[in-house]
């Protein structure tokens, strides 16, 4: 007869066939959104690009990283010796520059992703990495040691989506913006689609992602709304049933440079509610009697925009 | 010669699953194939129930069998679906 070992639990774990034990083939594309104002510590965008370092070197998983710079940036600086020397010395050296016109960070991601999904192929992984974040603190050093999770748990366990998700204390704007005005506003436009969203993440709007080269190619192909991209990805995500992710990659707060007055806030509102208006359409135009309901949709969202709006002046006015 | 194959280390991961009135409490995951009885948890002095387990380099799927209801672990690092569809947690080991 023959005898099987009965082990602990433990060593039974270790033996059982899991997939994150799997050969990964997939290479990962990390794409760097360049800060559109220049911060002027560089402290920060040194630890990012300490990660970005590491990552040129691991050619065999990872692909040459690419930065995205607005062109506004670079004539903004182009006199300022300290930027032209981080530029050329750190910057270009670990990664290939993107240079790019942009109306906005959404257009920089759009030309990032875009240019990366063409050097990739189908088994293929894209990170963005926002470059505006305070990397260089010590709980920014824990972020950037977890952000590599992101394209891993694509690869390893077969997702089409892994949002990164920052923590946040009640009050921050960002929290604001997503509880009153991007979750209030989707509730009314994609009520079944927003509780899919919401049983993921609680950050819609979250910079931290990563995804498959079929999904990146759907959205890419599709059109791409020019602000909210997460919040559309996530909607083209739950329409097309892809597999999401959610994963924390810890407690981070937006450089001073890029952190959201009310005037922001109120913008990002009424864009979220612009993409949604639209997105609505799209999906429903071709329906008998579609503009009767887009009337009704239009008035109950502009309660939750003003709604929103009240909140946030309330909270972030100075 | 032998060539040099990496070990496939082991890291201890302890799970700990707060549900002071439940009757029994099970992990679940990728690692033990989703089988209920593989990893009962113990339920300890202040009512929680834990367990240690070692597990590969990697990112694995898991959540609790609480008296039989499949319930995710509140202090994950994140949520995925198994192949059931079903939500689930997720813990990194590295």
């Amino acid at each position: 007869m023959k005898k099987t070992m009965a082990g602990p639990p433990a060593t039974q774990a270790a033996a059982a066939k899991g997939r994150s034990g799997a050969p990964q083939q997939g290479k990962i594309h990390p794409v760097v959104i360049y800060p559109f104002r220049q911060p002027t510590d560089y402290s920060d965008l040194e630890a990012l690009y300490q990660l970005i370092a590491r990552l040129d070197s691991d050619q065999d998983r990872y692909a040459r990283p690419i930065t995205v710079m607005d062109r506004k940036t670079y004539f903004a600086m182009e006199r300022d010796k300290a930027f032209v020397d981080f530029k050329k010395n750190i910057v270009t050296r670990h990664s290939d520059i993107l240079d790019a016109w942009c109306v906005d960070t959404c257009q920089m991601w759009y030309s990032g992703l875009g240019l990366a999904f063409e050097q990739g192929s189908p088994e293929h992984v894209y990170w963005l990495i926002p470059g505006d974040f305070n990397y260089g603190t010590a709980v920014g050093q824990e972020v950037l040691g977890r952000l590599h999770d992101l394209p891993e748990i694509i690869l390893e366990l077969e997702q089409d989506l892994c949002i990164g998700e920052i923590a946040a204390d009640h009050n921050n704007s960002k929290q604001l913006i997503d509880t009153y005005g991007t979750f209030a506003l989707l509730y009314n436009w994609f009520p079944a689609e927003a509780q899919e969203i919401r049983q993921f993440t609680e950050r819609p709007r979250s910079e931290f992602f990563a995804v498959r080269h079929s999904f990146l190619g759907e959205v890419l192909t599709r059109r791409w709304y020019a602000y909210e991209q997460t919040v559309v990805m996530l909607l083209q995500a739950v329409f097309g049933k892809k597999r999401i992710s959610r994963f924390f990659v810890g407690n981070i707060s937006d450089l001073p440079e890029g952190r959201e007055p009310l005037s922001s806030a109120i913008q990002q509102v009424e864009r979220t509610e612009r993409v949604l208006k639209a997105l609505w359409r799209e999906r429903n135009q071709s329906n008998a009697g579609w503009i009767d309901q887009y009337r009704l949709l239009e008035t109950q969202s502009e309660q939750v925009r003003r709604s929103a709006l009240t909140v946030l002046r309330n909270l972030l006015a100075a | 010669m032998t060539a040099f194959v990496p070990r496939q280390t082991l890291r201890a991961v302890n799970f700990i699953c707060n549900a002071p009135q439940a009757r029994a409490v099970t992990l679940v995951g990728d690692f033990n194939a989703w089988r209920p009885a593989a990893h009962p948890m113990k339920q300890m002095a202040d009512k929680a129930w834990l367990l240690t387990v070692e597990l590969k380099h990697g990112h694995h799927r898991y959540a609790f069998l609480v008296d039989g209801q499949l319930t995710l672990d509140p202090r994950a690092q994140g949520i995925t679906r198994n192949d059931k569809g079903e939500r689930v947690s997720l813990v990194p080991v590295s």
